[in-house]
Formats: structure tokens, C-alpha cells, sequence
């Protein structure tokens, strides 16, 4: 009975972790987004206030015969302006003498359009001079009338100036406020996730946690899938330790996929179980958990054949794949609360810094029909990053990718595994990827376990080779 | 001068803004509908106009639920007239002959949407794609024949009347159903909009692309199709509703698999991931019969000769445009530029010759 | 006492394999063999068992029922193996295959009061004309729908298939009452003779009107042929290539289009045939009067599993018989019932009575 409360209050401080967890990393994401917010209103008020400073000084300027810059501009402008038109008008008369030409006779033609030509001038000459009398100085006592505007102009602009140092202050104020409160918030919530954390270790028990090694983070034990009479898993075991790159390799049909779909789900094994640590204190079963809440432990996949949402944006895909992370409810979504506008500025803005690690920014509004094979799969890959992951598993990564994209996705593997602190695992047939950033490498052949080592163990072992090279032994 | 020429930019500068809204369109879209509605109270366009639009509008609010069912969560479903039809047989049983105040009959109707919703769904979860047409077609039966033989409730074949309708005891007018219908209508459709701006409505399209995929990503295939079926029933069953307040009468033979073709219809030819489209696709299965093709004479010897018409309609789209008249009307919109640019261009070359 | 006995123990059995089929289907080979052949046996006996048991229908009223629902059955199998058909080729189900049928029913009944008026030919001769003519009509509609709809079609994929027979559907709709005009048309029966038989040990004989008698003729004459037809012609060998896999057949040199075409004909056909039989018994043709007929065999289709040509059709005859015990039980809820058993059969079996499951890859 005790030993039953005890379960009990331990899955539901776990559960409060979770939100508490949920709720700082909103917190902390939220807060840049909301002062970038203020700053950008804060500029446009500026450029709003200038604007509106030079539309209310233009009158007095001219008349004080005064060249600001804003004027000098307008007046630079204007004269491109007539250049360009006058440009046109040239090009249109040549044309139209081209034309008549082709049509009468040519000495009454070059005379006529001489004279237009000249005349086309002349009225460029007038445009460009009316132009220019616009912005000279008028007549009258100009030295007092620039000093008069001097005095008006520093008067607006000071007025200006202060109303803006005053709105600045004010949003600097509200920033402050804000991360202030913030802080106290997330700090105040650090405080109750180490509370809650160091209550869940105080209490943890021994029993479910040695069942796997302190550094394994996944566990299959002697897992079997049999499908009628074929056996596709026979009896397998292997460790994943935390934060290493783990590869699975085999030749075709030697259960490699059978087994991914084990792991998140997708077939219920015949017999055997998969252990997962889930986090410091707990170690789950996989075989309990339905597919669809398996990402809500940590593990992402992706598949073979790449499946996204066609009929949406990148952007968009990779905030399905952010699906468990949104904490508001239908009615939420229903009505479009606040609540779900800043959940989905946050998530918008991870998806970008997850998609500028993968380079793939300038596709982010694209839609990924029609995208090249390599720009799909690292979606894919990027979809993955987007629930907290833990372990991601990849079945294939490089399956049809050419060979500079697979050097690419090398590195990209090792980059997300030192990004994201996630450890990886992955079938692969491509035995250069494999070899190159795996640290760990387990060989199977017909569902049964070759070998597991490391990739220099792995390419000496003769079992392996008699497999993949049909060497006798 | 100069400041008012500013503030009038500001103020263009804020409609643009506004305009930019996605419900802008569709509030405009119900102002007109209310200014229509107002000029036929004065007598300036007609009142069976009218009365068209506004059935259409109901049309289009059930097509709206399905919709989200066939367009988002990729289930094809052939029970939407059973549901319509329990609408009208909800509010005219307890409304009407039973005299329920009408919220009651409201909190009803969602209710038995709801469980029917989550049922159907239940199904959907074993039984798939043409399979799954197939089953709710037969229920849709199963509802018609229950309609039929059920006659305390519906009063079976002979219909079931439904007048004097009253509002927090006050007496609902012709012209209060009209304003009523296109408020709900105008609401279901920034509704619609929500959800399938939202998560939910990722979620639902993810769940059309690949099953294994959305489990994948932690979308649980039962939530969102039960999900699915509430909405598409809950809508069907608010179009119920609305039809018997504007109709007054309700018989069984309106709700066999004809209804359930021309709704299919019409958010197939319309465009079914676009409100857009499903409204213009309502109007053209729909409005187009009850208002242009009535006043042809050929049609008036022949009334079922307007099916021709619609069934003509939704072999050519999905022939030719299985995106939906939508799909068209952009297709003819971008073909209208590309020939616009290329007008501009010749002019100008004959004007001013080629360029350097 | 004991008899009801008997029954209440065949219902169990029923149940009992009704339970049985979902374990034992999925454990071995031989066993799923024997369960299929049980199927039939188990459906009978459950719905027997209770009728018998609750009703006190004796057996003599059930098989009296049965004779008198022949021509019923037989139109529901004809109805339902074109739809198969069409699904075998085009994995689509056909919505119009009722509305095609249904021209021509009307197209038989006009035959039938041109040649009335304009020969002097007996009643029997001209049905059997009339008979062909619908037939024909139907074949040529089928046709039409394939050559000149599918394969012009820009982009098909089996929803806008489905999409499309919706649109022939109301297209059939509309244009009827324009070329047949509005009222309602009769065709006679062939014969309104009725048999009897007198069996052993039943008090009274069993009546065999003539009608259901050639109709029977008829479907049983058109099943073996096309049934011969898949089995040792060309063509059949070509349309079971192309329900496994269109693209590969074409590949290998069978004319998937012509196959199609045919089969699409074909269906039409059958329609036609099914249309013509039951007019005499729906009273009389009206644009509409097939839509029952074409609700039913769309739930035998799946009743029996859409992945084979038999099931179907055995399906059909189940949903038959389940009407004829039903409309005994309350003839007010008769197709409640029917559609309900219907329903919880396709929950437990979702791929159909004799369905194959395909693995899910992911």
C-alpha cells in the first residue's frame, strides 16, 4: 500500500516537473520575443515621429529657403525623376522616327524630328528649372527667415526629442519590469523544479533504476518479432549509452527497421522489452506506452520514405512536429487566445533557430513539394529537434542523398548531438556514414546479433565480413 | 494641409493593416450579406432571392463541417444528411412540439451531436477510406428509416411543421432567422478559421498525410479523429437547426444520400481546403440553381434538369481541377497577369523600341 | 419445447464462432480456412436461432420467404458484382452504377410501348428484346463513362474516381426526366405463373412463383459465364493482373485499357439485367428506384470484403436473407436491423467476411 502512494506521488511530482519545466523554458523563450516587441514598436514610434517632424518643418524650410536634408532629398528625387521621364520621352521619339522613317520619305522625317527633339529638350530644361526655383530661396529678408526657422526647427525637434526620450524611458521601464518580473518568475520556478527534483531523487527507488546501467539510456532485451512463420528479430539485445551516436547496420532484410518500429511502437513485439531511461529518476518500459505517446518520452524518429505534410509550409511542418510541446487546449485554439498567439511566437522562433542550424532558412515559407530529395530529408531531420528530444532514431538518413550531402549530414549528426545534447541512433547502409560518426556499432544479420563494438572492432570481426562479403570462415 | 494629408495616410496605412486580417474578408463578406438582407426588408431586391441565400448559407455552414472532415482529416464521410436532418427533427421535436425553452433544445442537439460525432469516430478508428464512406452512408440509412418509422418524434413520412418560434419568449420573425443565420454563419467561419490555423489543424492535415507519421509526432489517431467527427457533426447539426427556424418543415425524404452527395459536391468543387473555395462551391451547386437556373425555361418544364448542371460541374472539376473552382479561379487570375505583363511588355517595346 | 432448444443451441454456436473468427483468423493458416467456411454457416444459424427461437417461424414460413425474395436476391448479386468489378479495375466504387441501370430499366420500358404499338408481337418476345436492349444500353453507358470520362480525366486518383461517378450520378439525374419524360414506366413480369411444391412433412405446399424461377435462370446463367469469363478467357486473366497491380500489368503487355473499358461495360450490364428484373417488383420504374438496391450492395461489397470476387457475393445473398428473416421479426424496422447487424459484422471484421489483411509498412 505504501509502496503504491509512493508510486503514485511520484508520478505526479514527475508530472509537475514536466510542467514546471514546460513553463520556465516558455518563460525564458517568451521573454526576448516580447522585448523585441517593444523595441520595434518603440522604433517605429521614432521613425513615425521624425516623419511627422520634417512633413510639419517642409513648409517653413522652403519658404527660409533653407536645403535640409529631408528637402535635399525630395529635390534630388524630383530632378531623377525628370531625368528618367525625359529619358523615356527621348527613347519613345527615336523609336516613332524609326517608324516614320520606314514609312515617308527620310529628308521631311530627320528635319521633323529634329525639331521635336529640340523641343523635347527645351521642355526638360523648363521641368528641370521649375525644379529648381521650387527649392532656391524666395525673395525677401531670407537671413532673418532662416534664423526664424532655425529657432522653430530646434523647437520641434527638441519638443520631439524629449517626447521620445520620455516614450524610450517609458519602454525601458516596461522591459525592465518585464525581465524583472520574469526573472523573479523563472527564478522562482528554478527554486520549485530543484525542490520538486530533489524530492523525486530522495525518493526514487532502487528497483526500477537498476534494471538498466546508470549510462545507458536505452536497453533492448531479448527482443523477438515474428511475422507468421519468419522470424525478423530473433532474440536481441543491445545497450545505448547517453549521448553516443549508435549505428545498426545489416544487410537488406535483416530486421533493422522491424526493430525501430518496435521501439516507438509501430509493432508489438512478440516477446522481450525495451527499457528507456527517461530521466535521472525514472526508467520506463517502452512496451507500455501507445505510439503516440512515445515522443512524449523523448524518443523522434523519422522514416525511411520521407512523410511530411505537403500541403504546409516548412515552418509550418516542423511546428506539427512541435505538436506535444503546445500546453493550450482546444477551446484555446478555438478562440485564438493570447495564450495561443505567444505559444506560437515561441515555437515559430525555435523553429527558425532550429532551421538556421540546419541551414535550411531560406526554405522556411516554402512548400516542400517539388523540394530536391537531400532539402527533404533534412527537414526531417529538423523536425525531429523540435519536442525536446532525447534519442533520435533515423532509419536511413542518407538513402538517396549523393555523396557531398552525405559528408554534410556527418556533420550535421555530430553537430546535433553536441547542439542538442541528444543521443542518436540509426540504421544506415551507407558504411562510410556509419563508420565515420558512429561510436558505437552493432551488426545483425537475419534479426540475430553479429557483433557490437566499435566501428574499428566491427570491421575486424570475420563474423561481419562472412555476412557482408560472403567470406568463408 | 500637409498634417491632414498624414493622417490620411496613417488612417490607409491602418486599413491596409486591417485588411491584412484573415477575418477582414469574411466580415465584409457577412456586412453585405446583412445590407442585402436589409434591402429586401425594403423591397429593393427580392425576398426569393433572398430566401435562397440564406438556405444556401446553411448549405454552406454543414459544408464547413465537412470540410474539416474530407479536406483536413482526409476521412470521407457519406452520413452528413442523417445528421442535418436529426438537426431539424431536435429542434422541432423539442422546441416545438414539447415547447423546451430554446437554449435547452441547443445544449440538446450538442449533446446528441457530440456522442453521434464520437461514435462515428469510434468507427473511423477500424474501418478506413471507401470502407468507411460505405459505413456512414448506411447509417446515414439507418437515420433516414428512423426518421421514417420514429413518428412521435418526427412525425414519420408526413414531416414535421415547426412555427412559431420563440427566443427568450419573444417571437422570432422571418427576417430576426434571416440576421440569425448569417450571424452563425459569419461565426462558424472565423471558428473554422481558428481551427485550422491552430495546432489542431496541423495535426489533422498531418493525420491525412500519414498515419504512422502523426503518431509519430505524438498526434494521437483516436483524439483527432473523434475529434473530427464532433466538429462535422456539430455543424451539421447547427445547419440543422437553422434549417428548420428558416424552413419551418422537415421530411424524411430530404435526407437521403442526395443531400450527402450535393454537400460532398460541393465542397469538391468548391476547393475543400479553402473557406473560400467551400463557399463559392455552396453557391455554385447550390445558389446557382435556386436563382439563375430557375428563370431559364427549359428548367422550369424540367426542375431535376438542374442536376445536370451541378453533376456536370463536379465531373469537369475533378477531371480537369481537382483542386476546386478556387484552384481555377487563381489558375485564371495568374494566367490574367502573366498576359498583362506580357501586353505591357509588347507596349513598350513599340514604343520604345527594344532595350539596350 | 425441444426444437426451440435446438435453435438456442444453434445460436450459440453462432456466437460462439462469431467470437472464434477474430482469435482463430490470426493464428494459423488452416485454421482461417476453416473459419471461412464456417462464416456462413455460423451468420445463418445465429440469425435462424433467434428467429426461430423468438418468433416461432417455422420453417416452412422461412423458406417460403426465401422463394418469394429470389428475384430481390438476385438483383442485389447482379448489382453488386458489377460494383465489384469496377472496383477490381479501377479501385473505385462506382455510385452511378444504380443511376446507369436505371436508364436502362426506363430504356426497356420504352422499347416495350414502341413495340406495342407499332408490332404485333407476343408479351414474351418482347421482354426478351426489351431485356437485351436495357442490357446493351447499360453496356454502352459503362462504356462511355470509361473511355471517354476516365481516361480523358487529367489527374485520377480513386477518390476523384469516386468523386466523378457521384457527378455521372446527378448528370443521370437530370437528363432522365428529359429524355424518358416525367411520369413513371412498368415492365411486366416475364410470367406471373406460380409453382407449387409439395415437400414432406410441410402442411402446406411451398409457392415458386415462375418469375423468381427465370430470374434465378437468368443471374445463375450470367454469374457462370463471367465467372468462366475471369477463369479461362484472356480477359479475365488481364482484369485479375490489373486488380493486383494496374501499373505492372500494363507493363507486361496486358491492355489495361481495353480490360477497364470491358469490365466497366460489363458492370453495366449486370445493371441493366438487374434493373430490368426488378422493376416488375418495385411496381415501377422511377429514377429513383434502384437507390435501394445500390445502398444494398455497396454493404454486401463490404459485408463480403471488396478482395474477392466471391465475397460479395455471398455478402449479397447474406443481407437477403437477413431482410427476409428480418421483415418477419418487424417488417417496421426491417432495414434498421439489417443495416445494424451489417454494421456491428464490418466493426468486428473491418476488411469484410472473407478480407485479407495486408501488412502496414511504415
Amino acid at each position: 500500500m505504501a509502496k503504491m502512494i509512493d508510486g503514485l506521488l511520484q508520478g505526479f511530482r514527475l508530472h509537475r516537473l514536466n510542467r514546471l519545466r514546460d513553463q520556465k523554458s516558455f518563460l525564458e523563450n517568451y521573454l526576448p520575443i516580447l522585448v523585441k516587441a517593444i523595441r520595434d514598436r518603440e522604433e517605429r514610434r521614432i521613425k513615425l515621429a521624425r516623419d511627422r517632424d520634417g512633413a510639419a518643418l517642409r513648409g517653413p524650410a522652403l519658404a527660409a529657403g533653407v536645403l535640409t536634408p529631408a528637402l535635399e532629398t525630395e529635390r534630388s528625387t524630383a530632378l531623377a525623376n525628370i531625368e528618367e521621364r525625359y529619358r523615356w520621352r527621348a527613347k519613345a521619339l527615336a523609336q516613332s522616327k524609326k517608324r516614320a522613317l520606314s514609312k515617308s520619305s527620310e529628308d521631311m522625317v530627320v528635319a521633323t524630328f529634329a525639331v521635336r527633339t529640340e523641343q523635347l529638350e527645351h521642355q526638360k530644361q523648363v521641368d528641370l528649372e521649375s525644379v529648381g526655383r521650387r527649392y532656391a530661396a524666395s525673395q525677401g529678408d531670407l537671413a532673418a527667415a532662416r534664423e526664424a526657422f532655425r529657432i522653430q526647427a530646434e523647437e520641434v525637434h527638441a519638443a520631439t526629442d524629449a517626447r521620445l526620450a520620455a516614450a524610450k524611458a517609458k519602454a525601458d521601464k516596461i522591459i525592465a519590469a518585464k525581465t524583472a518580473a520574469y526573472e523573479t518568475k523563472t527564478d522562482e520556478l528554478g527554486r520549485k523544479i530543484e525542490k520538486v527534483r530533489n524530492l523525486l531523487i530522495a525518493n526514487k527507488s532502487d528497483e526500477t533504476n537498476a534494471l538498466i546501467p546508470e549510462d545507458s539510456l536505452l536497453s533492448v532485451r531479448n527482443l523477438s518479432m515474428r511475422f507468421g512463420g519468419l522470424m525478423a528479430v530473433d532474440n536481441l539485445s543491445f545497450d545505448v549509452k547517453k549521448g553516443e551516436i549508435f549505428g545498426l547496420i545489416g544487410p537488406n532484410g535483416a530486421g533493422k527497421t522491424t526493430i525501430f518500429n518496435c521501439i516507438t511502437r509501430f509493432y508489438r513485439p512478440t516477446s522481450g522489452e525495451m527499457l528507456y531511461r527517461k530521466n535521472a529518476v525514472e526508467v520506463i518500459r517502452l512496451n507500455d506506452y501507445p505510439v503516440h505517446d512515445i515522443i512524449r518520452q523523448g524518443i523522434v524518429r523519422t522514416f525511411q520514405n520521407v512523410e511530411l505534410v505537403w500541403e504546409l509550409t516548412i515552418l509550418d511542418n516542423l511546428l506539427v512536429a512541435a505538436h506535444t510541446v503546445y500546453r493550450t487546449g482546444f477551446f484555446g485554439q478555438l478562440f485564438h487566445t493570447p495564450k495561443l498567439r505567444r505559444e506560437e511566437e515561441v515555437m515559430r522562433a525555435k523553429a527558425f533557430g532550429v532551421l538556421g542550424t540546419l541551414g535550411l532558412l531560406p526554405y522556411a515559407y516554402a512548400i516542400p513539394y517539388g523540394l530536391p530529395y537531400g532539402i527533404l530529408k533534412k527537414i526531417e531531420l529538423a523536425r525531429t529537434l523540435m519536442a525536446h528530444p532525447k534519442l533520435i532514431i533515423l532509419d536511413e538518413p542518407a538513402a538517396g542523398l549523393n555523396d557531398k550531402e552525405t559528408e554534410e549530414l556527418a556533420v550535421l549528426i555530430k553537430k546535433i548531438r553536441d547542439d542538442y545534447h541528444a543521443t542518436i541512433f540509426l540504421v544506415e547502409h551507407d558504411m562510410g556514414l556509419v563508420m565515420d560518426v558512429c561510436d558505437t556499432i552493432c551488426a545483425i544479420s537475419f534479426g540475430k546479433k553479429l557483433a557490437i563494438g566499435t566501428p574499428a572492432e566491427i570491421q575486424s570481426d570475420k563474423l561481419v565480413r562472412s555476412a557482408y562479403l560472403g567470406e568463408e570462415s | 494641409m500637409t498634417t491632414l494629408r498624414l493622417s490620411f495616410d496613417r488612417i490607409r496605412k491602418q486599413l491596409a493593416i486591417i485588411a491584412k486580417h484573415p477575418y477582414f474578408g469574411f466580415v465584409v463578406f457577412g456586412a453585405i450579406l446583412v445590407v442585402l438582407r436589409l434591402l429586401a426588408l425594403g423591397g429593393i431586391i427580392p425576398n426569393s432571392l433572398m430566401k435562397s441565400l440564406v438556405i444556401t448559407m446553411i448549405y454552406a455552414i454543414v459544408a464547413l463541417g465537412f470540410s474539416l472532415l474530407l479536406g483536413y482529416a482526409g476521412l470521407a464521410s457519406l452520413g452528413t444528411a442523417g445528421f442535418v436532418g436529426l438537426g431539424t427533427y431536435f429542434i422541432g421535436h423539442f422546441s416545438g412540439t414539447l415547447g423546451y425553452p430554446f437554449l435547452a433544445t441547443i445544449l440538446i442537439s450538442l449533446l446528441g451531436a457530440i456522442v453521434l460525432g464520437a461514435i462515428v469516430g469510434f468507427i473511423s478508428l477500424r474501418i478506413e477510406g471507401m470502407y468507411l464512406a460505405i459505413i456512414t452512408l448506411g447509417l446515414s440509412e439507418i437515420m433516414r428509416e428512423i426518421f421514417k418509422s420514429f413518428t412521435a418524434f418526427t412525425n414519420g413520412v408526413n414531416g414535421l411543421g415547426f412555427r412559431d418560434f420563440t427566443l427568450f419568449e419573444l417571437e422570432v420573425s422571418e427576417a430576426a432567422v434571416d440576421f440569425i443565420v448569417i450571424f452563425v454563419f459569419i461565426l462558424l467561419i472565423i471558428g473554422t478559421l481558428n481551427i485550422i490555423k491552430s495546432p489542431t489543424g496541423r495535426a489533422l492535415l498531418a493525420m491525412k498525410n500519414s498515419d504512422s507519421a502523426a503518431q509519430s509526432m505524438g498526434i494521437g489517431l483516436m483524439k483527432y479523429r473523434l475529434l473530427a467527427f464532433t466538429l462535422a457533426t456539430i455543424y451539421a447539426v447547427i445547419g440543422g437547426l437553422l434549417y428548420m427556424m428558416d424552413q419551418q418543415f422537415s421530411i424524411p425524404t430530404t435526407w437521403s444520400l442526395d443531400f450527402s452527395l450535393n454537400i460532398l459536391a460541393a465542397v469538391v468543387v468548391g476547393g475543400a481546403q479553402s473557406i473560400t473555395g467551400i463557399i463559392l462551391g455552396t453557391f455554385t451547386i447550390f445558389g446557382l440553381n435556386m436563382t439563375v437556373l430557375k428563370e431559364i425555361a427549359f428548367f422550369r418544364e424540367y426542375p431535376d434538369a438542374t442536376w445536370i448542371v451541378s453533376g456536370m460541374l463536379i465531373i469537369l472539376i475533378t477531371m480537369f481541377y481537382p483542386g476546386g473552382l478556387i484552384r481555377l479561379l487563381l489558375a485564371i487570375k495568374f494566367w490574367l497577369i502573366k498576359i498583362w505583363k506580357k501586353l505591357k511588355r509588347k507596349w513598350s517595346v513599340y514604343r520604345y523600341g527594344e532595350d539596350d | 419445447m425441444i426444437e426451440k432448444l435446438l435453435y438456442v443451441t444453434l445460436a450459440a454456436v453462432g456466437i460462439y464462432y462469431l467470437v472464434d473468427l477474430a482469435v482463430l483468423s490470426r493464428v494459423k493458416k488452416r485454421a482461417v480456412y476453416r473459419a471461412k467456411l464456417l462464416n456462413l454457416l455460423m451468420l445463418l444459424s445465429v440469425l435462424a436461432g433467434f428467429a426461430f427461437a423468438i418468433k416461432e417461424m417455422t420453417l416452412y414460413l422461412f423458406l417460403q420467404i426465401v422463394l418469394l425474395n429470389i428475384v430481390e436476391m438476385c438483383v442485389l448479386v447482379l448489382a453488386t458484382t458489377g460494383i465489384v468489378l469496377i472496383f477490381k479495375t479501377s479501385v473505385t466504387t462506382n455510385f452511378a452504377q444504380g443511376t446507369v441501370a436505371t436508364v436502362g430499366a426506363f430504356a426497356a420500358a420504352k422499347l416495350i410501348i414502341y413495340l406495342t404499338a407499332n408490332t404485333a408481337m407476343p408479351m414474351s418476345t418482347k421482354l426478351i428484346l426489351a431485356l437485351v436492349f436495357s442490357a446493351v444500353v447499360t453496356f454502352l453507358i459503362g462504356l462511355f463513362i470509361d473511355t471517354v470520362i476516365f481516361r480523358n480525366s487529367r489527374y485520377s486518383n480513386p477518390v476523384g474516381k469516386q468523386m466523378i461517378t457521384m457527378g455521372i450520378v446527378l448528370v443521370l439525374f437530370g437528363l432522365m426526366p428529359v429524355l424518358f419524360g416525367l411520369l413513371p414506366l412498368t415492365i411486366e413480369a416475364f410470367s406471373y405463373f406460380p409453382y407449387e411444391i409439395q415437400l414432406p412433412n410441410f402442411p402446406y405446399p411451398l409457392i415458386l412463383p415462375a418469375q423468381n424461377l427465370i430470374a434465378l435462370l437468368i443471374t445463375v446463367g450470367m454469374l457462370v459465364f463471367l465467372f468462366a469469363a475471369l477463369r479461362f478467357t484472356k480477359w479475365g486473366l488481364g482484369v485479375r493482373a490489373t486488380a493486383s497491380n494496374e501499373t505492372v500489368a500494363g507493363m507486361m503487355g496486358v491492355n489495361t485499357k481495353l480490360i477497364t473499358a470491358l469490365s466497366w461495360g460489363i458492370a453495366g450490364a449486370f445493371g441493366g439485367v438487374a434493373a430490368f428484373l426488378f422493376a416488375p417488383v418495385g411496381s415501377s420504374v422511377t429514377v429513383s428506384f434502384m437507390t435501394p438496391v445500390q445502398v444494398n450492395a455497396f454493404l454486401a461489397s463490404i459485408l463480403g470484403g471488396f478482395s474477392s470476387f466471391g465475397g460479395p457475393l455471398v455478402g449479397a445473398v447474406l443481407i437477403n436473407l437477413f431482410s427476409s428473416i428480418a421483415s418477419f421479426l418487424n417488417s417496421v424496422w426491417t432495414n434498421v436491423i439489417v443495416y445494424v447487424l451489417v454494421l456491428l459484422l464490418v466493426l468486428v471484421k473491418p476488411l469484410g467476411l472473407f478480407g485479407k489483411k495486408t501488412a502496414k509498412k511504415v
